[in-house]
């Protein structure tokens, strides 16, 4: 083998290699020692600027594809600043352009001295112009030059301000949010869902952030564009809410509780001046209470009467009714149909631009709740619920075995404990009273079982259950241990934000409750029997959400299952093609579907045997259609519905009234609740109504609980949806009255109706 | 001769050693190990200085650890195949080679006829997670049958028919890699035509005429439309530096950038993670693939420079030594091919970054991010390991 020659080509190729690196090598110094010093001045000099282009928010369906949140592209006419740095070239193209935009001189003159605009971007002279004008201007660069429409979105809500707390609003970063906002990548001048469903489904809705990069030169002139990366449109999101459903529930709530505000009739349960009433919580010391004007809370006052009877004049306290909310669920898979809450708002208003001070005027900042407007009373109403909070304790009851279906209660109007009467003599309180019957005296039931005690609601029956489930355990939790097992004191988990946790007593949330002073100091920190006995009526410590109480009822209405409630039922792909017949609709047979909430979501599953279930549902269905007791023998008690339901007809239902007794159970301050669900398997609804002063509740939420199923049931026609007129923003109200003319559904043959 | 000491073939045992000074596992170049090792860690760090910080708002384009985690996982995965590719002799890769070729020549026109459907340029082909471009392989089993045909004539010089042979051999996985298009990876293919073809004994003649005939094919594929605008607007780009064309601005700015990060880096650079126009900044595009080394300049200067450099000529030295002690021809081929893949490979990819070449995407042996082209070098080096190990017998 000629190995030399071999070896003298092997030497060729490593010259070449010696030559190459050689090369690289020498424009290696010269480069990083040369030529150095030149190109750290000028890369002090070059920059880049990056621009966000902001995506497109995706949309909001109800059920049927309405659109509830929608957004509109605005186009602002901007001009480079550099074509218009000089004086005289400035005014002819501000000159030239002021009929076009329909701006005049003088204010573009005012622009571009003012220090609202950037410097370093081009100058915004006219917002929201329409495409032609654009399309026009930007074709002839030659006689506008440096003259651009930038594209923004605006968020409009065709249908407000119905289902505003659900829907929500979108607002700026806060400042204790920045730091989270940041973290994803928000820019700190976007805005962001700050309320509802915009806030929950924020990651969904909003989309990504395109961005162009521009090279520019020291003055910070956009030299050239380097990489543009276009935003990725948000997710379009599809709520379980029923608008028509909705609109009726708003109306009804509304309708009502701004005749309760206005109504004189003194057998709506109202107060007459220097008439003398009985303590509910001491009935025996007979009639103690007087009231005068001095009596009444801030904002109530006595207001004349012609008692048509006597012809007399008289004074009467109407109550304040400031808001309440109800609640439309599914109970066969949780799924929210409506939700209203009032006060309510026009969600407009977040979205126009406000100043401070008219914002103040709308929403005003109040440390009274009955005044607050930005607040979903469904989710974040802390709340007594009172006797609707009966069939809960009767499923304990019966589900622990502490009484059976047949178990009888001789009910004879007060309730003593079953304590060392010592004690009784030494502050603790030991005698409980039912509610005062219509002569003024607590109502006897007689031999009562869990069925007629659902009935005719016997608050002694239930404090039985209370003190009787107290023992059962040395922890005293059974009770409060088995109506957690509903969701109470527990978020349910609903996709909308700040919603409230609920309380269900016991010993630790009486220390905390003390510790921040809510309950008095004096107060022992420790789970009591009393305690219990409250809890057994839904009074005392427990606080509940009205969506935690519909939640309950979808429990006994479906036998057991404990649903998450949802309020979303899918997310589309972003552009869902608008309705081509009908506007304000989308065609949802066009979407394209990516995550679908339909499936029901089972959180636990409660052991509800048939004996147990029918043994509460048919008490619930007495309470609609009767039949009441018979105590003593001849005087008829009739149940707490009877009469207000006897001219319905329509789904079936089962249900119960409350009345929540405020601070010092004085009357004004009663509550008034009432929940329901269907028995008809074809319609799977749970209706809970839930109105703050409004008095009992047969009389206030019964009504609405009534309408809203006789409207489910097609007995009452809800109006149509319509989409909105535009705002008015000269009429500085929160959110114009919506109310319903149809209230026929609201009256009964009977003046009189059961209390409680 | 003063450089026999390079050429000194290594002592005999002594004693009652248990295998024999000729088995191949004892016979390992452990400094070409040493280097290689020592790139592939420069490489990872590279990598992670580049691409941790990009221009960009928010989380949206800060890599982290994403670009460096992958490459590590590239690295073990090219070194296994290394150690793969050492354990088999290469003499019995001769017998494979026809094999070999014939399924890159398969992939190829395979991966040919997906970019014509998909209307675009196809590189590579994925196989689910893994994205694998044939145009890297190409490199390696072209290289083997040139080195396995061109040794089969024993002569000091390569016969006229063997030359044609040759052409053919390396002229057709050249010319389906220019129409996918891929000028570079081609480039690198008649670089190795020319490197075997000048140590086989080529005529300068011969020489010349491949030079002709690359120039040509790529001027008639440009002509014929098949070269892609995109390859050429980088060409262009590298032509007219200042051009407004906002087209070419990408490439402009790329390669300006780099530029502009290798001057900076001045004799001792900005300092670990602290490059001006790398870390703060990060406007270099793909920095981490395309303009490893300007991440290197920046940041260590020309020193740094000179030790990543010197590491490639100690490797490169190692192999041009192992190319003599060959005991056979393919051997010496083998070293050569590889020899001259690197040497190019290097050479492109560093003076794309100084402004010497327009930008061809070749990336920097060993250092630039991407797994396809770790794999392939790994595996020659493999081979180059191959021909030490079995030199003796």
């Amino acid at each position: 083998m000629a190995v030399d020659k071999r070896a003298a080509r092997l030497g060729a190729l490593a010259l070449v290699s010696v030559i190459l690196l050689g090369l690289v090598g020498t424009r290696l110094w010269f480069l990083q020692t040369v030529q150095r010093q030149s190109v750290v001045d000028s890369v002090s000099r070059s920059k880049t600027r990056t621009q966000v282009l902001l995506p497109e928010r995706g949309r909001i369906f109800d059920v049927y594809g309405r659109i509830l949140a929608d957004n509109r592209r605005v186009l602002t006419v901007t001009v480079d600043r550099a074509v218009i740095r000089r004086e005289s070239q400035r005014l002819a193209l501000f000159t030239r352009l002021s009929g076009i935009v329909g701006v005049p001189v003088e204010e573009m003159q005012a622009r571009y001295k003012s220090g609202r605009y950037s410097q370093y971007l081009p100058l915004p002279i006219a917002e929201d112009m329409p495409e032609d004008v654009v399309l026009r201007l930007e074709s002839r660069s030659e006689d506008f030059p440096g003259v651009r429409g930038d594209e923004d979105w605006e968020r409009v809500y065709p249908y407000a301000p119905l289902a505003s707390h659900v829907i929500g609003y979108l607002g700026l970063i806060l400042m204790n949010q920045a730091a989270e906002y940041d973290a994803k990548g928000y820019l700190n001048n976007e805005t962001v869902g700050q309320f509802g469903v915009e806030k929950s489904m924020e990651d969904v809705l909003h989309g990504d952030w395109g961005q162009v990069v521009y090279e520019v030169d020291s003055a910070n002139r956009v030299v050239r564009e380097i990489s543009r990366r276009e935003p990725t449109p948000g997710k379009d999101v599809r709520l379980t809410i029923d608008l028509t459903v909705q609109q009726y529930t708003e109306q009804i709530l509304q309708t009502r509780l701004a005749e309760i505000r206005t109504q004189t009739d003194p057998k709506g349960g109202l107060m007459a001046k220097n008439a003398k009433w009985k303590d509910p919580l001491n009935p025996s010391a007979g009639f103690v209470w007087k009231f005068t004007a001095a009596d009444l809370p801030e904002g109530q006052s006595f207001t004349d009467y012609q008692n048509p009877k006597s012809g007399s004049l008289e004074q009467y306290v109407p109550y304040l009714a400031p808001g309440g909310s109800v609640v439309v669920q599914n109970h066969s898979d949780g799924q929210i149909v409506a939700m209203a809450s009032y006060p309510t708002f026009d969600n407009r208003w977040f979205t126009v631009g406000l100043s401070g001070e008219k914002f103040k005027v709308l929403f005003p900042e109040t440390k009274n709740p009955d005044k607050s407007i930005l607040v979903n009373r469904a989710i974040q109403g802390q709340y007594n619920l009172g006797s609707t909070f009966k069939p809960i304790v009767a499923y304990s009851a019966l589900a622990t075995g502490i009484i059976d279906p047949g178990y009888t209660f001789s009910d004879n109007g007060s309730y003593v404990l079953n304590i060392d009467k010592k004690k009784c003599s030494e502050g603790v309180r030991c005698e409980y009273f039912n509610a005062l019957g219509p002569f003024g005296t607590p109502s006897e039931y007689g031999q009562v079982n869990v069925t007629d005690a659902l009935a005719v609601s016997s608050d002694a029956f239930f404090y039985r259950i209370g003190e009787k489930m107290f023992e059962a355990t040395d922890d005293r939790q059974l009770l409060a241990d088995e109506v957690r097992l509903f969701g109470f004191g527990a978020d349910t988990g609903i996709d909308l934000p700040y919603e409230f946790d609920g309380r269900v007593p016991s010993s630790e949330l009486k220390a905390q409750l003390i510790a921040k002073k809510v309950l008095e100091k004096g107060e022992n920190p420790k789970m009591l029997v009393g305690d219990n006995v409250q809890l057994a009526i839904g009074q005392g410590l427990l606080a509940a959400t009205p969506l935690q109480l519909a939640g309950a009822y979808s429990t006994i209405a479906n036998g057991g299952f404990v649903y998450r409630p949802h309020i979303i039922a899918s997310i589309y792909r972003s552009g869902t093609p608008d309705d081509s017949l009908t506007a304000g609709v989308v065609d949802l047979s066009k979407a394209v579907l990516l995550t679908d909430f339909s499936t029901p979501e089972l959180v636990r599953q409660l052991d509800m045997p048939g004996s147990i279930r029918d043994a509460i549902v048919e008490g619930l269905r007495r309470v609609i259609t009767g039949p009441g007791v018979e105590y003593p023998a001849g005087r008829y008690h009739a149940t707490t519905g009877e009469y207000l339901f006897d001219n319905y007809d329509s789904i079936p239902i089962a249900g119960k009234t409350g009345t929540a007794q405020g601070s010092k159970s004085k009357p004004w301050f009663d509550s008034s609740v009432f929940a329901a669900f269907s028995v008809d398997e074809a319609s799977p609804y749970t209706v809970v109504s839930y109105m703050e002063k409004a008095g009992y509740g047969s009389k206030a939420s019964g009504t609405v609980v009534k309408c809203v199923f006789e409207m489910l049931g097609g007995q009452v026609a809800a109006g149509p949806v319509a989409l909105s007129d535009p705002l008015d923003q000269t009429n500085l109200v929160p959110s114009l009255p919506n109310l319903t003319e149809d209230t026929a559904c609201t009256f009964n043959r009977y003046t009189d109706t059961i209390r409680d | 001769m003063a450089f026999s000491v390079l050429n000194r073939r290594p002592d005999s045992g002594l004693g009652n050693v248990r295998s024999s000074p000729g088995d191949p596992s004892r016979n390992i170049d452990w400094l070409l190990m040493v280097t290689l090792a020592a790139l592939a860690v420069i490489g990872c760090m590279t990598v992670y200085s580049a691409s941790r910080t990009k221009i960009g708002t928010g989380s949206t384009l800060a890599y982290g650890y994403t670009f460096v985690t992958r490459q590590v996982v590239f690295v073990i995965i090219a070194s296994l195949a290394m150690l793969f590719v050492m354990s088999l002799d290469y003499q019995w890769l001769r017998e494979k080679a026809k094999f070999l070729y014939g399924l890159t020549i398969v992939a190829l026109v395979l991966i040919f006829l997906l970019g014509k459907v998909s209307a675009g340029a196809q590189l590579s082909f994925d196989v689910g997670p893994i994205n694998i471009q044939p145009a890297e392989f190409a490199k390696v089993t072209v290289m083997l049958a040139l080195a396995s045909f061109l040794s089969q004539e024993n002569a000091d010089s390569v016969s006229y028919e063997r030359f044609i042979g040759a052409l053919w051999l390396g002229g057709v996985p050249t010319v389906l890699i220019i129409l996918q298009p891929d000028l570079g990876s081609s480039s690198v293919l008649v670089a190795l035509m020319m490197g075997l073809l000048l140590v086989a004994g080529a005529k300068a003649k011969y020489i010349f005429m491949i030079t002709v005939l690359a120039v040509s094919t790529v001027g008639a594929a440009v002509v014929a439309g098949l070269v892609d605008s995109y390859q050429l607007r980088r060409i262009d780009a590298w032509l007219n530096p200042n051009s407004t064309d906002p087209k070419m601005q990408e490439f402009i700015y790329q390669g300006r950038n780099a530029l502009r990060a290798t001057s900076l880096g001045g004799i001792t650079g900005e300092g670990w993670l602290h490059g001006t126009m790398t870390n703060t900044r990060g406007d270099i595009p793909v920095q981490w693939a395309d303009f490893p080394f300007s991440a290197i300049a920046e940041q260590f200067g020309l020193i740094g420079c000179g030790v990543v450099l010197g590491l490639f000529g100690v490797a490169l030295f190692r192999i041009w030594r192992i190319a003599h002690l060959s005991k056979d021809l393919l051997g010496t081929y083998i070293c050569a091919g590889v020899f001259t893949m690197v040497l190019w490979q290097l050479f492109q990819n560093v003076a794309m970054t100084l402004g010497l070449m327009p930008i061809t995407g070749l990336p920097m042996p060993f250092i630039s991010y991407g797994g396809s082209g770790i794999v392939t070098f790994f595996v020659m080096f493999g081979l180059v390991q191959s021909v030490h190990m079995r030199r003796m017998r």
